[in-house]
């Protein structure tokens, strides 16, 4: 019975990931050996300490207001970089977890899993392969990791909210299986909020 | 007393009679014991042959392959790394068509991959084409061959676990050999094979009548059996005794087993080359060896120039001496024709064929001593020694042929530039960011010098690579603790229950009054970092290190939270795993799989992860390692890398620079890499001046994606004023773009609302949040 809905959310996950995962924010920036954009010199390193020499003497004689735009703004080319979705899957990933779902609908989850791993490998910042790892190992019976990778799938959704549903419902039914009732209710509450 | 002087008389009265006799008994006894002798040797030199040939047909090393290359669209390799790829695989430039080929045109390449066989079943052979361009693949298809998405060369063997004799060689089966080989050696070899008793009088004697007409030894007589038995012996003298015990032992040999049993031991037992300390033995591997193909992939003119090369494998070693061996393989070509095991025109066509050997062995043995160290070690765990050496196992590794030419070149490149460099030591980890696979290993400035290992056993202080740890545990505070939470960077004294003082002090001597704390981080300020350390507690520092993965004691002083806990680079790996992959453990592993000789899987070491921070605080301190990288003592990474590459990272520095540490990850690599002497002396490097120009030198040769990890539930990024502590626009003076655990913002405000730009698109932002 547990199993049961637990395949029901995980398929769903997986509908969600191979359906259309048009994820907003763009993957993670490719960067060729070198850097492609050649024909940019490195830009030496700035620094916005206060202490560092000449604008900041310049700015203290100038007695800038406090609603003045800052000359070098902090922004431009570099600067700590975080996007607010993973990465969407690529087709070779895509065939490697159909192979997988084969698999697991044969029963054999350790056949799936290697599948997956591969997928892993080729996708790493993907949260449908995780889901989909987590559903392998509920069909081994091992729900500890299964529970594992529904949280590293999760924190790869993002502000994607069908895959946030998905996870947090899965995740709720690993919980449940699991015993941890409260955990469970509390994945769902997630789930519904969104 | 009266008994033994009447028995003493009789015989002298029997004399003449007894004389006769006792000479006839003397021979009986003489020849008695010399039955005896004889059965008894008989029976040792049975035991020696049974034990022997039982025990060769197990004794076969493990091989040791790196991770397979696998293609698709949008696979992350440049032309020259598949180039390099594909000639550690065995692969030969040529024309793309033939197995173990490749056609190379600019960026645009043709494979023709050979097939293999991976512990999750059959790779097939196929053809495929693709398009590296912008150090990505593009326009890959399959050309023959089952179609697929995703194609995974063979992957390069690049190690072996020896028996003590160190000979190699890769079991065969007497019915998964092509029928026209052991055909072949028959014909060449002993023609009456499957109806002799062990020895062929009648080869002998003609064997004997040539070498009297030539006038030297043309022409063995020896049967397969005997060369068999000869490989027995240990030494190659030729002694009558030698001779005679070698015919007994075949005998004994055909007794005991059948004639399949024997051909078969043959060809796995044959002696038919060397490579270094490594002999090759048996003809399945020296298909690997000479050909780089399978034994059953063979085609006649190879198996002729293996057969031929039974009889002086380096008189006749076709890399050495060509012409010698082109004229053995035709030879044999002959006795083929002869034999009738080929048409007089495909022998023709076999003979106009060029040796058509791989340029060079398949693979050097042990050209990653550091990297098979460690993979020795995870061996270890489950196996024991002598199955590695004896049971040709097969043992999938995570290594990453080109990240560990990489990191090789980055080591022997860049250290003898730096002050002191000869006494500098290095090492260099490098694992796969989200799946805690290490692709490359170097333990020393020799990668090829099998010594010290000072990636695995090298447990140096880790210096300010700690503070990340120190800061997490006061970021989860996120109402006691944001990145812009001013920390003081003052001198202080403690003074412990025994009276002894401590003072901490800035590297540069410095104090700054207040810093917000993402600075404290990303300039490395020791004074801060302790006082926040002090502040959440070291019991609770300890429990993020022991969370992250260290499992040897960690000190109670407060010495500690900066850096006197002594790791080695790969146990530092391990714990920026969890780090790099927003709080995530991740097992470091150097081996998906092994498998036995026929491909039955023996263990998988299986992805595993295990969340042990809350990954909102780990991004905070991600921000700050980025900043560490953009801004802070990691900055001069992009003297040799590209801006676009977001990068995350943290230096460390010991005491009188006795430790160089630089530790850091982008999108797909995270790596960590030490300086240090090995006498634990003092240097005038710091890690950004001593293990940075390493770990960067090492980055800018992997095309791979930036840094950028997605915003977890429960973040928000907000423009504040770190001055003034103040949310403000973008724009503003002193205006950064933080990120916060939601609730843990400023409530003030500057009132600076940022240029008309920022303005506009924050006011769109907001439509979609």
């Amino acid at each position: 019975m547990r199993k049961v809905t637990i395949t029901h959310a995980a398929s769903f996950a997986l509908m969600l990931g191979l359906a259309g995962c048009s994820a907003p924010g763009g993957g993670s920036i490719y960067v060729p050996m070198g850097g492609g954009d050649q024909s940019k010199a490195p830009e030496p390193p700035r620094t916005s300490e206060p202490e560092t020499s000449e604008p900041q003497v310049w700015r203290k004689s100038e007695q800038p207001q406090a609603s003045e735009p800052a000359p070098a703004p902090e922004q431009p080319t570099r600067s700590p970089s975080y996007r607010e979705s993973g990465d969407e899957l690529p087709a070779a990933a895509v065939a490697l977890i159909r192979d997988a779902d084969q698999r697991l609908q044969q029963g054999d989850s350790a056949g799936a899993i290697s599948r997956l791993e591969r997928a892993q490998r080729v996708a790493p910042r993907s949260a449908e392969v995780y889901f989909k790892l987590a559903e392998a190992y509920v069909a081994g019976n091992n729900l500890g990791a299964a529970e594992q990778f529904t949280l590293k799938g999760l924190s790869l959704a993002g502000n994607d909210s069908r895959m946030q549903r998905s996870g947090w419902l899965l995740l709720a039914d690993i919980r449940r299986a699991r015993g941890n009732v409260a955990g469970a209710s509390q994945a769902e509450d997630r789930a519904r909020a969104l | 007393m009266s008994k033994t002087t009447k028995s003493r008389k009789k015989p002298s009265k029997r004399q003449p009679k007894n004389q006769r006799s006792g000479l006839w008994r003397l021979l009986f006894r003489f020849a008695l014991l010399g039955l005896v002798v004889l059965a008894g040797w008989m029976v040792y030199l049975d035991a020696v042959v049974t034990s022997r040939f039982e025990g060769r047909r197990f004794e076969v090393p493990s091989r040791v392959y790196a991770r397979p290359l696998e293609l698709y669209d949008g696979a992350s390799v440049s032309a020259s790394g598949l180039a390099r790829e594909l000639e550690l695989a065995g692969y030969r430039s040529g024309n793309g068509v033939k197995p173990g080929t490749y056609r190379r045109n600019g960026g645009r390449f043709v494979i023709s991959a050979r097939g293999f066989l991976f512990p999750d079943g059959e790779e097939p052979r196929r053809r495929i084409s693709l398009v590296v361009s912008g150090d990505k693949v593009r326009s890959f298809s399959v050309v023959a061959g089952p179609k697929s998405p995703i194609v995974r060369l063979e992957p390069a063997q690049i190690g072996g676990i020896y028996p003590a004799h160190r000979e190699d060689r890769v079991l065969v089966q007497l019915e998964d050999v092509p029928e026209l080989l052991p055909n072949t050696l028959m014909a060449v070899e002993d023609r009456e094979f499957y109806s002799h008793f062990g020895l062929a009088p009648l080869s002998i004697a003609r064997a004997m009548l040539a070498n009297i007409k030539a006038g030297r030894v043309v022409q063995g007589g020896s049967t397969l059996t005997q060369q068999l038995v000869k490989n027995f012996f240990l030494t190659r003298e030729q002694t009558l005794v030698r001779k005679g015990n070698e015919a007994l032992m075949a005998i004994l040999l055909e007794l005991h087993y059948e004639k399949d049993d024997i051909l078969e031991t043959y060809l796995n037992e044959v002696y038919l080359g060397q490579a270094g300390v490594r002999s090759i033995h048996g003809f399945g591997l020296a298909s690997q060896f000479y050909f780089g193909e399978r034994l059953k992939d063979l085609a006649p003119h190879q198996m002729a120039l293996l057969v031929g090369m039974v009889k002086g494998p380096s008189y006749y070693n076709p890399r050495r001496h060509p012409k010698r061996a082109t004229a053995r393989r035709n030879l044999v070509l002959n006795e083929m024709t002869e034999a009738g095991l080929l048409s007089e025109q495909e022998a023709s066509d076999a003979k106009a064929k060029p040796l058509g050997v791989s340029g060079k062995p398949s693979f050097t043995d042990n050209r990653y001593p550091a990297y098979i160290d460690l993979v020795r070690r995870h061996l270890a765990r489950d196996y024991q020694e002598e199955d590695l050496q004896s049971e040709g196992l097969r043992i999938f590794t995570t290594l990453d042929p080109a990240v560990q030419h990489a990191s090789e070149t980055s080591v022997s490149k860049t250290l003898p530039k730096l002050p002191g460099s000869d006494a500098l030591e290095a090492a260099l980890v490098v694992t796969a960011k989200d799946t805690g696979e290490v692709l490359a290993l170097v333990g020393g400035k020799d990668p090829s010098f099998a010594g010290f290992n000072r990636a695995v056993d090298a447990k140096r202080p880790m210096g300010s690579l700690i503070k990340p740890f120190v800061y997490l545990a006061a970021l989860e505070q996120a109402d006691r603790y944001t990145l812009i939470t001013p920390v003081k960077d003052q001198a202080f004294t403690l003074e412990f229950d025994d009276g002894k003082l401590w003072q901490p002090k800035n590297f540069d001597k410095q104090e700054r009054g207040e810093v917000p704390l993402h600075r404290a981080l990303s300039k490395s300020y020791n004074l801060p970092a302790v006082r926040v350390g002090l502040d959440v507690g070291i019991p609770q520092v300890q429990e993020k290190l022991r969370a992250f993965g260290i499992t040897s004691p960690i000190s109670d002083y407060p010495s500690m939270l900066l850096g006197s806990v002594n790791l080695a680079p790969v146990d530092v790996a391990q714990l920026y795993q969890g780090l790099a992959t927003s709080g995530f453990n991740t097992p470091l592993r150097t081996i998906r799989e092994v498998t036995d000789a026929d491909n039955e899987p023996l263990s998988r070491y299986n992805l595993k992860v295990d969340q042990v921070a809350d990954p909102a605080a780990v991004h905070l301190v991600q921000y700050a390692m980025q900043e560490t990288m953009q801004e802070g003592t990691g900055r001069s990474a992009y003297y040799t890398l590209p801006d676009q590459l977001t990068l995350a990272g943290k230096t460390g520095t010991t005491d009188d620079g006795r430790d160089a540490w630089f530790a850091g990850f982008s999108g797909d690599l995270l790596a960590v890499a030490w300086v240090g002497r090995d006498d634990n002396g003092p240097t005038s490097l710091t890690g950004a001046s001593g293990a940075l120009p390493i770990w960067s030198t090492m980055m800018a040769q992997i095309p791979q994606h930036g840094f950028s990890p997605v915003m977890p539930d429960g973040v928000q990024y907000q423009w504040v004023d770190t001055e003034a502590n103040a949310l403000t626009g973008e724009g503003c003076q002193n205006a950064r773009l933080i990120p916060f655990v939601a609730g843990s913002e400023p409530d003030t405000h500057t009132g600076c609302n940022g240029d008309l730009g920022g303005q506009i698109r924050s006011w769109f932002e907001g439509l979609f949040r």
